[in-house]
């Protein structure tokens, strides 16, 4: 394991997600992150995510003109913001607050309206317009009798045909009692910093799998921890900071570390 | 039905209900798993007691290795310890190169695991007629008779004398691969075995090769690099140890400056400091002129280049050195001859007119790259030297690491250090002389004929063309392919102008093909074999090389709980009935062979390949002449290749007494090191073939060559066997550089040559460029849902779609609009695609990410499986041409297309 996600996960050891005054926060180092949507991936397996839905995901912009072109690739999830609309405009509280000023959401009591879709400036919640993976449920092989089926694949596998979801089904989904291990049709899901991982001392999928060392989790309010020593090192920015909803996603760095601000020669995050 | 529609009252009820239905799941697939054939999966009666109220992911990281790209990471997989599923990959946590670090490739292999479109057993083909758009109406078979099938076939060839029309393709591999790729054929008699290597980067090697003898790909010494000159090469997307240089990237960015010249925005482009959008083909323009100017401005390393003996430069523009002034270093030749006949003209201005790159730019690069030397890096990728006239400018690029000193040099090129590997027991003794005199014909690639002198190692006909043995097939020239077996290959794909090896391929009397996906190239064969996949349910071995180090990795069946034992492999460690095509196939065909009275093969596997730790030969482990005690002894005879490979690893005395051991990590015993999975050699000392450290380069002269001395001698080797000289061999092979003629480049030092048109310019406007999608997998992912979700992750393209992209400029002058449906011609083939406007892409070209347009694979690579394709595979547009020198296939360069919207 790479020596800052060791830290960062001796950290979380020390953090009890119960305990009082924890905010836990991510930084992303836009200079180490590559682009590569290695987060993306792993969050979509890590959360049975039906595709086409990405907790974690990115903005791509491309600027300027050929040959003086640049292109920045932001990676996005769910903000955790401590003024959160979407909480405050939902009629059931489904959506709310919970330990460590993670933005959770109850799919038992969720009623489908959308409010929080509608308010969330971020468009970080997505609605299931029907239950997922579908194309799970098909017994049709492309050549009969020679290749499987997305059934067949399921039953060799072991994953009960009852399961809406691919044959690398991630059980860890439901190791909580605030989750479940998929979705279902009618109800929103979200990001929340894989809460499920957690409370088990992991952290969030997508700081795991990030092989650029670019996301940086933890304890806002721990003045030791490595968020705060990052955000005091660089002039973090959030994401539509006008908006007023205090994110506790921070971004610090340019994606384009090479061509506009010269890097400083300290050491970076990994060393 | 949904079960979860929130109308419904129980909601919460159902809810946990479903999670009664997890686990009364794990138990049902007890019954589904209980069969009687040999691959069923384990009984999993003790998934009742295991969990409790909730299921917990308390599995087993299992060692393996990645092939999703020539990385080769050493990998851990997840395996849950109820169900024996693969839940997760990453890096191998004891890999000193990349640690837990994998790059987004591997996370689609638990896609490729579980693809519904893998095959699940033997097929035959129904259909004798064989084409594109004809169905081959497959029918299952079982194992044993397809590889009875394939016995006869062969038996009937070395009946007839005419082994030689038997030949073996293979595309990826582990370091099993003598067995299937090199000793079943030498042992039926045939010299067909043809490698894809010249379609991945031959003429990369080149560069190295014909300046200091390595043909051989480069580690880069990022850590302790202050510059890095990156030629076509995008080290954070794709090939190679993209893992380790991906993780190091944002620390490079604080500590050095990197320059990358391409002519697309790559992903490395976007983060780096200067991007130089060479026009096509024309990157060895850049390289001359920034040679010239680190000569002309005295930035060149002293100690491995030499001296002016007064001191004083004599690196004038325009004007040639007496060499009798300059002392060359110890390490070194050939500097003054190299300006002499090459750069001494090629200043700045010149290049930014070739290359169409500001000559300022050019300046500031080569003067910045030469200051940070000898911690400097110029980094060759297949870009520049994947064209028609590459094997020069590979020289050249590579020969910049010579003028600074970075050559083995700490924050410059490296190389491997040597690894603890045993070759594998080779068959000469039991090569008949039917085998003999097959043995004796020429390679269906042409191979060492005139116009392919493909020089690997220096030798005329050293290395593969691969390609061409598409044109070997059809031409019956040197003789005609009766047999086939492909494995781990798409070639009906993956080759430039693929349209020729569906023509080829259906020319084939008859062809095995073995693979996890039925694939274009399966689409042609009469019998298809299913593949085990590397990374979940084989044995094998491949290396990484990275951080100054080479690991040993090994691929394991993770999913069997002791994968020593065939049995449990067998039983667990596969999700279907899947053999590995590098030894359970020959293996039972070897079988099958003495079954139809020739036993060499089976005499050789039998006497070479004991259990290295037992001594027992594979009768002797498992008797018994059923089938099922063939698939074991298959098994068994794959486990104890791989130990017999990496025996001085885990066996102390082997490696004291019968070994020339390099150094590196010590193991004592197999399973020791079979459960660790991954070895690590001492580190690269910097420097040390340093002539001046008392060390040796493996050109011809010893030395770091800047006068091309080795190329020389193999051209002059090359020119002899055909009874020429040097000028007609590069005359038919389409190069500029002549034996001293004034009015040509020399033949000999490294040197710019124009770029190779292939196209007319007025009836093909546009340059294309092609380059490898970052999650590829080298071909195999397209039918990961995750591979077209995420591809946007290439600079320029959108989530699922296959676009072509276009400068605004030139869309706008031929009114294309973003999301056009466009056609793209060339001289060879003609594709679909839609038109994505983007300023990435210089002007007059038109880029376009490879790996779409399968019109098989599967139903996610595939608008319709047999039939309609997704996308446009660049490869109908490429035309199969090669860099002749080297052998290898052209991507790049002067490719030419014209666009239309339809
Ligand atoms: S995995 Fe890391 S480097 Fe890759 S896109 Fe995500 S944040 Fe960036
Ligand atoms: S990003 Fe959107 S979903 Fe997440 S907490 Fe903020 S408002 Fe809510
Ligand atoms: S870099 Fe290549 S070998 Fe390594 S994890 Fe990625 S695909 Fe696999």
């Amino acid at each position: 394991m790479s020596s800052e996600s060791e830290s960062l996960d001796a950290e979380l050891e020390t953090t009890t997600l119960d305990g009082e005054g924890v905010d836990l926060s991510m930084v992303i180092d836009l200079q180490r992150c590559t682009g590569c949507g290695a987060c993306n991936i792993g969050c979509a397996q890590e959360n049975n995510l039906q595709e086409g839905m990405a907790y974690s995901s990115r903005i791509i912009e491309t600027n300027g003109e050929f040959p003086n072109v640049s292109y920045e690739y932001t990676p996005t999830l769910c903000n955790q913001c401590d003024d959160a609309p979407c909480a405050e405009g939902c009629p059931t509280s489904a959506l709310h607050k919970g330990k460590g000023g993670i933005t959770m959401h109850d799919h038992e009591t969720c009623i489908g309206c959308k409010s929080c879709m509608i308010n969330c400036p971020y468009d970080e919640i997505h609605l299931n317009e029907e239950d997922p993976h579908p194309t799970w449920e098909s017994e049709e092989a492309t050549i009969e009798s020679g290749t499987a089926s997305a059934r067949a694949v399921k039953d060799r596998a072991g994953v009960d045909d009852d399961v809406d979801a691919p044959a690398y089904y991630n059980p860890n989904r439901e190791v909580s009692e605030t989750e479940h291990p998929t979705r279902y049709k009618g109800i929103v899901e979200k990001c929340n910093f894989c809460v499920h991982r957690l409370e088990r001392d992991e952290l969030p999928r997508c700081v795991e799998e990030c092989p650029c060392e670019a996301r940086i989790f933890g304890d806002r309010n721990d003045p030791d921890s490595t968020v705060n020593e990052v955000l005091a090192k660089y002039n973090p920015d959030v994401l539509k900071a006008d908006e007023g909803t205090e994110p506790s996603v921070n971004y610090v760095r340019d994606y384009n570390g090479g061509s506009y601000e010269r890097g400083t020669g300290e050491p970076g995050l990994g060393d | 039905m949904s079960q979860h529609d929130t109308t419904d009252d129980d909601d919460t009820d159902l809810w946990i209900g479903r999670r009664d239905v997890m686990k009364a799941g794990a138990v049902g697939a007890v019954a589904a798993g209980l069969g009687s054939s040999l691959t069923s999966l384990t009984p999993l009666a003790q998934a009742e007691d295991g969990r409790t109220d909730l299921v917990e992911h308390t599995g087993d990281w299992r060692p393996s290795t990645c092939a999703g790209c020539t990385s080769w990471c050493a990998a851990q997989v997840l395996v849950d310890d109820e169900t024996d599923r693969v839940l997760r990959t990453r890096g191998h946590e004891d890999s000193r190169i990349h640690g837990t670090n994998d790059c987004p490739r591997q996370d689609l292999g638990i896609q490729q695991l579980y693809d519904p479109d893998r095959i699940t057993q033997p097929m035959r083909r129904t259909n004798p007629e064989k084409g594109r758009d004809v169905d081959p109406e497959f029918e299952p078979i079982s194992w044993e008779e397809a590889i009875g099938e394939i016995a006869d076939r062969i038996m009937e060839l070395r009946e007839n004398g005419e082994p030689e029309t038997f030949m073996v393709t293979r595309g990826r591999y582990t370091y099993l691969r003598p067995i299937l790729y090199s000793y079943l054929p030498q042992i039926i008699g045939s010299p067909n075995n043809i490698s894809h290597s010249a379609i991945c980067a031959e003429a990369e090697k080149f560069g190295p090769m014909y300046t200091e003898g390595e043909w051989s790909y480069r580690q880069y010494d990022v850590q302790q690099s202050r510059y890095v000159l990156a030629w076509g090469a995008d080290p954070i997307s794709a090939n190679r140890q993209v893992s380790h240089y991906s993780n190091e990237f944002g620390d490079l960015l604080d500590r050095a400056t990197v320059a990358v010249v391409e002519p697309r925005l790559s992903s490395t482009a976007t983060k780096s400091d200067e991007w130089l959008p060479v026009e096509p083909g024309h990157d060895g323009a850049l390289a001359s002129a920034m040679a010239h100017v680190i000569l002309r401005d005295g930035l060149w390393n002293r100690e491995f280049v030499g001296e002016f003996e007064d001191g004083e430069n004599r690196f004038v523009p325009g004007e040639r050195v007496d060499p009798e002034t300059f002392e060359e270093s110890e390490n070194s030749r050939g500097v003054i001859e190299w300006w002499n006949e090459e750069l001494y003209d090629k200043e700045p201005e010149w290049a930014a007119d070739e290359a169409g790159v500001p000559a300022e730019q050019i300046e500031r690069v080569a003067t910045g790259f030469a200051e940070a030397g000898p911690n400097a890096i110029s980094w060759l990728g297949g870009g520049p030297c994947m064209q028609v006239r590459g094997s020069y400018t590979a020289m050249a690029i590579h020969a910049l690491n010579g003028l600074v000193g970075s050559v083995g040099n700490r924050g410059g090129t490296l190389y491997a250090p040597s690894t603890g590997v045993e070759d594998l027991p080779a068959p000469d003794e039991y090569v008949d002389e039917v085998a003999e005199a097959g043995l004796d014909h020429e390679k269906i690639d042409q191979r060492g004929r005139l116009e392919f002198p493909a020089l690997k190692d220096g030798e005329s006909g050293g290395g593969v063309v691969t390609n061409n043995a598409a044109d070997g097939i059809l031409d019956e020239d040197p003789n005609e392919i009766e047999v086939l077996i492909s494995y781990w290959n798409n070639f009906a794909f993956s080759n430039p102008e693929s349209q020729r090896w569906e023509e080829a391929l259906a020319e084939i009397p008859f062809h095995a093909t073995i693979e996890t996906h039925a694939s274009e190239t399966a689409w042609f064969a009469d019998v298809v074999l299913p593949a085990t996949h590397h990374q979940f349910e084989r044995w094998g071995q491949l290396r990484s090389t990275g951080a100054g180090y080479r690991t040993i990795n090994l691929h394991t069946p993770v999913m069997a709980d002791d994968p020593d034992d065939p049995e449990d492999v067998l039983e667990n460690g596969r999700l279907w009935d899947v053999k590995t095509d590098e030894t359970e196939i020959p293996y039972l065909l070897a079988e099958a062979l003495a079954d139809r009275g020739f036993e060499n093969l089976l005499a050789f596997f039998e006497t070479e390949y004991p259990d290295p730790e037992s001594g027992r030969s594979l009768r002797e482990e498992i008797p018994g002449d059923d089938f099922e005690s063939r698939e074991l002894r298959a098994q068994a005879f794959s486990r104890n290749a791989l130990k017999l490979r990496t025996r001085p690893i885990w066996d102390p005395d082997y490696r004291e007494n019968e070994f020339d051991w390099p150094g590196g990590e010590e193991f004592d015993d197999w399973v020791e090191f079979r459960e660790r999975g991954i070895w690590h050699t001492d580190e690269w000392e910097y420097r040390h073939r340093w002539p001046s450290e008392g060390g040796e380069f493996d050109t011809d002269t010893g030395v770091f060559e800047f006068d091309g001395e080795t190329l020389r001698n193999a051209l002059e080797g090359h020119a002899e066997r055909h009874d020429t000289d040097v000028d007609t061999v590069l005359d038919v092979c389409n190069y500029q550089g002549r034996v001293d003629d004034p009015d040509a480049p020399d033949a000999f030092v490294p040197h710019y040559e124009e770029p190779y048109d292939m196209g007319d310019e007025d009836d093909y406007p546009f340059n294309f460029v092609d380059y490898k999608d970052r999650l590829n997998r080298e071909g195999r992912s397209a039918n990961t849902p995750w591979a077209q979700e995420f591809n946007d992750v290439n600079p320029g393209d959108e989530p699922g779609k296959d676009l072509a992209k276009i400068n605004p400029r030139d869309a706008d002058r031929l009114g294309i609009e973003d999301g056009d449906e466009i056609s793209i011609r060339s001289p060879v083939g003609e594709i679909e695609s839609t038109a994505k406007l983007w300023e990435g892409v210089r002007p007059g070209t038109v880029a376009k990410t490879w790996g779409q347009g399968h019109w098989a694979y599967g139903r996610v690579a595939s608008d319709e499986f047999g039939d309609e394709a997704r996308g446009g595979s660049n490869n109908v547009v490429i035309g199969a041409e090669y860099d002749r020198l080297s052998g290898s296939s052209v991507f790049y360069g002067d490719v030419r297309v014209d666009i239309e919207t339809r």
